[in-house]
């Protein structure tokens, strides 16, 4: 499954990089997501509960490594999730570019191979569930910075 | 001779347990104390198990036990290779078979890696979440060609490459008739196949009696008695102290054949080790991937012809995928290799298979067994070959059919039941004619064809014709019993799932006895009810268990005859059965019921004769050198319409022989049932894998299979040229349906089709396929 697209964040490209590698801020952001903390340089591990379609929300045990970091342009995340409805594994790229002082843009594509019941079952919503799932978690982040540059921290 | 009940229409014995929900299904079993099982299964198609923790799921409330590979010791063995490979010379076999729990590996999605017992199928699945299981993914074996590449990933790590086996069988001097043709034709082609999608999934119920110390098994299997064997064999148990019980089982159609399964071997350990009944049964999910399927073969194949349509020969190279393991042996790709030569003369043959292993569920035969693949690929050629030769398609048909005077014909080339292919009887010519005549061949092509593209609309015809070998030994047995009720007892070893044997050897009894079929209560697929037996597969239930039925009941008929003439006091030759009595003829009062004679041949009192057996029972075997040839022709009209790229299929013709038909009614059942599989196969049923081994329509909303809109009236015509190979006269029917839909699917879509040039070499299509096919075309017009 490939998952790749554009988004536009309101801020500056330090920021939405810091965002970016701070799992409290990531956690709130992931839909599903219910744990996630730093296990290690740039390795972090969580807990997801995620559904597709027919087959009903369960959990995920995920971990994420960032790899090939070049602050604040781009890096790689290496991603491993697993639960007994199935699996997922791949790779990530995301690069920033800063398009003027507070707008910046952000190219994603991810590689993942999906297994167990989320890709035998929900096979045909699960493209779509990816990029709702992507679309939300990249808005919320947006919010979050938002809230961030107005000076109010966390909503 | 004339039969009375032989060849009638006779309702079926089994339909008012089974329509009033009275019949036993596996699952119906409900023994107190039972405990349910459910399987962790592999997620991954290709990975190497580095741990499986089974402590949380031990702990649970509930949990009766957890069992990974490393609880089972001795148990844990490969399984047994099921089908021998034929003594074919130069032939390579690697028989990998699988375990019941995975160790080191796991080799597709679906393989069982533990199994947990619990008071509750509810517990016993939640139980599942407790495991972890620590992989190593491997990169899956997928594709049949990049599994050849030197350097692709290894399926089975103790052989040098991934080939399970290569076969060539030859005929003739094919490269001397290629050099002599007027023209070849070189095709590759693609034919896929799919679940069998039966109604009832696999399901299997274990009690140990431990005062009896007998072990009862009910299994959804084809073959009980097989299965009986095995496990006496595993537990060192005597075969009499293991009961298989097969009882009404919602389709078979393959997959359910003696397979020894993980889940069947495992539930009656379950049961011995824990000393509790035990049941399993299969959900969807499981069943579409760890319940054997059919897929692919990719053909490279050519034919050579002469001038006037003549076939000199055909060569073909193809892939098989067998899947992670191949305990079924070779007889698929045998049986596509021997099918293709379907009913015509073919002077020279050379056919050579590669069969693969793949990161996939295991392939055995489903409903036709690779029969189909065959048969697509001659027929394809043949269509081909005609274009080429500007000639009509039917017509290149006719003129290499086998002709009457050639039975029985050799075909020189070794079947699946390691016997010379010989074709037992045959008269092919009037199939054809008989299909052409009722879907009115000639006139559709002459008349209302041009006149419906005139109008714009894309219809189109397909006719192809098939052999199908069927009713392969080695053998069957059948009791037959006179009670003193007057109803007669059958006794078979085969397995039932829905074919009708409860009424058809029921037939073939009732027949000889003189009584009504009602009268006849048969008992398929229970080991404590007769010994001896192979099972049911092959197309040849009624073949083979039904001439055993027969052969026993003539037995029964002498014992009658000899009972009878001396309480009658009349000569053998004057007696007749009739209406469940003896009588003498022409002397209407002089007559004894069949059970009054019963009584009389198990006295309580007086002397049995010596040399004689007491009761009136006959047990008798049966088992034919080699297999009768069944054959017929489809013939189909389709309307496709091209912007959507939907096919409707406006007729369905079958003309058939199975050699007698016993009941033309079961007939007619089992042929609609085959063309529906076979309309599936066509244009609806496909599974999909991901290059990463992940089936990716595990599920009815995505795997579709033909409803009954999608599936036409089917006309049937018989026609009957009985086999020489048993008394009876039968040949198999069973899978006949299913064989050549794909191939006339395909002819009719590409003649509907033809005015945009759409050439169709695969099977299954689908909407979006001939969609692309369309598109493809297109480009290539312009």
């Amino acid at each position: 499954m490939i998952v790749q697209g554009t988004f536009t964040f309101a801020g500056p490209r330090a920021t939405v990089w810091e965002l970016l590698q701070n799992p409290d801020v990531l956690v709130k952001a992931l839909p599903g997501a219910k744990r996630l903390v730093r296990a290690g340089e740039d390795r972090y591990e969580g807990l997801m509960q995620v559904g597709v379609g027919p087959v009903t929300a369960a959990e995920f045990a995920v971990t994420v490594s960032l790899r090939d970091k070049v602050p604040p342009e781009r890096y790689t995340m290496e991603v491993d999730s697993k639960g007994t409805l199935g699996f997922t594994r791949g790779g990530a790229r995301v690069e920033l570019e800063a398009l003027a002082d507070a707008v910046t843009l952000m190219r994603y594509t991810a590689e993942l191979q999906v297994g167990g019941k989320i890709a035998s079952v929900g096979q045909r919503l699960l493209d779509q569930v990816a990029k709702l799932m992507t679309r939300q978690a990249l808005d919320a982040l947006n919010n979050e910075l938002r809230a961030r540059l107005a000076g109010g921290g966390s909503p | 001779m004339t039969h009375r009940l032989i060849g009638k229409p006779i309702r079926r014995n089994e339909d008012a347990r089974l329509l009033t929900g009275r019949a036993l299904f596996v699952d119906d079993v409900q023994v107190e104390g039972m405990l349910h099982v459910a399987f962790l299964r592999s997620q991954h198609a290709h990975a190497r198990l580095k741990d499986v923790d089974l402590t949380a799921a031990r702990r649970r409330p509930g949990v009766v036990g957890v069992y990974g590979a490393a609880d089972l010791g001795d148990y844990g063995r490969p399984g047994p290779l099921l089908v021998p490979p034929p003594p074919i010379a130069g032939l390579v076999f690697n028989p990998c078979t699988q375990v019941p729990l995975a160790k080191d590996k796991v080799r597709h999605v679906g393989e069982p890696i533990a199994m947990v017992v619990a008071e509750s199928r509810y517990v016993a699945e939640d139980a599942l979440e407790d495991i972890t299981v620590d992989t190593e993914p491997l990169p899956a074996v997928v594709d049949l060609e990049a599994a050849l590449v030197s350097g692709a990933p290894l399926v089975h790590d103790h052989l040098p490459s991934n080939v399970a086996a290569h076969v060539v069988q030859r005929k003739g001097d094919y490269e001397r008739a290629r050099a002599q043709a007027h023209a070849v034709i070189t095709r590759r082609f693609r034919y896929d196949r799919g679940a069998s999608a039966a109604i009832e999934n696999r399901a299997v119920a274990a009690r140990w009696d431990s005062r009896a110390e007998e072990l009862t098994v009910w299994d959804t299997t084809q073959a009980p008695i097989p299965i009986r064997n095995g496990l006496a064999r595993l537990f060192g148990l005597l075969e009499t102290q293991v009961r298989v019980v097969a009882p009404f089982v919602g389709g078979g159609f393959g997959p359910k054949i003696m397979m020894f399964y993980p889940e069947e071997v495992l539930v009656p350990w379950a049961a011995l080790k824990l000393g509790r009944p035990v049941k399993w049964t299969e959900d969807r999910q499981e069943n579409f991937s760890a319940t054997t399927q059919e897929r692919g073969q990719l053909h490279d194949a050519e034919i050579a012809v002469s001038g006037d349509g003549r076939i000199l020969g055909v060569r073909d190279v193809f892939l098989h995928d067998t899947g992670a393991y191949d305990p079924y042996g070779l007889t698929v790709p045998i049986n596509s290799q021997c099918t293709l030569l379907g009913p015509y003369d073919i002077p020279s043959y050379y056919s050579e298979f590669t069969a693969i292993f793949t990161n996939k569920t295991i392939v055995t035969p489903v409903r036709g067994a690779g029969r189909q693949h065959g048969v697509f690929v001659i027929e394809r050629l043949l269509d081909f070959a005609a274009r080429e030769l500007g000639l009509d398609r039917v017509e290149i048909r006719r003129r290499n059919l086998l002709r009457p005077e050639q039975f029985p014909h050799n075909h020189e080339i070794i079947f699946q039941d390691s016997a010379p292919l010989v074709y037992d009887s045959g008269n092919y010519e009037p199939a054809l004619d008989e299909a052409l005549r009722i879907i009115d061949y000639k006139g559709f092509v002459r008349d209302e064809q041009p006149r419906l593209r005139a109008a714009g609309r894309h219809v189109g015809i397909g006719v192809v014709c098939y052999v199908e070998g069927t009713g392969i030994g080695p053998y069957e047995g059948a009791r037959v019993t006179v009670e003193p009720s007057g109803r007669v007892r059958v006794a078979t070893g085969v397995g039932t799932q829905g074919q009708g044997h409860f009424t058809v050897f029921a037939q073939i009894v009732a027949e000889v006895l003189g009584v009504d079929v009602e009268q006849v209560h048969v008992i398929t697929g229970d080991t404590r009810e007769f010994h001896w037996g192979t099972g049911t597969f092959a197309s040849r239930g009624a073949v083979v268990a039904g001439s055993a039925c027969h052969a026993a009941a003539l037995a029964v008929r002498e014992k009658v005859l000899e009972l009878a003439s001396r309480h009658l006091e009349a000569a053998r030759e004057d007696l007749e059965l009739a209406g469940g009595r003896v009588r003498v003829r022409g002397a209407p009062d002089s007559a004894i019921p069949l059970g009054e004679l019963a009584l009389q041949a198990n006295p309580l009192r007086g002397a049995v004769r010596p040399g004689t057996e007491p009761g009136l029972e006959a047990t008798a075997y049966f088992g034919p050198d080699r297999g009768s040839t069944a054959n017929g022709v489809h013939a189909l009209l389709v309307e496709v319409d091209p912007e959507t790229a939907l096919v409707e299929i406006k007729r369905y013709v079958v003309v058939h022989d199975c050699g007698r038909v016993i009941n033309p009614m079961l007939v007619d059942g089992q042929i609609h049932g085959g063309v529906a599989h076979g309309i599936g196969n066509a244009f609806y049923e496909q599974l999909v894998y991901d290059t990463g081994g992940q089936l990716l329509n595990a599920s009815f909303m995505d795997y579709l299979l033909p409803t009954a809109t999608d599936v036409p009236h089917i006309e049937t015509a018989h026609r009957e040229t009985p086999s020489p190979l048993n008394p009876v006269g039968a040949k198999g029917v069973g899978e006949a349906g299913a064989i050549p839909t794909g191939a006339a699917f395909a002819q009719a879509v590409e003649d509907a089709l033809a005015d945009h040039g759409v050439e169709i070499t695969e099977i299954p299509l689908s909407p979006n396929r001939l969609f692309e096919l369309l598109a493809q075309a297109e480009q290539a017009r312009t």
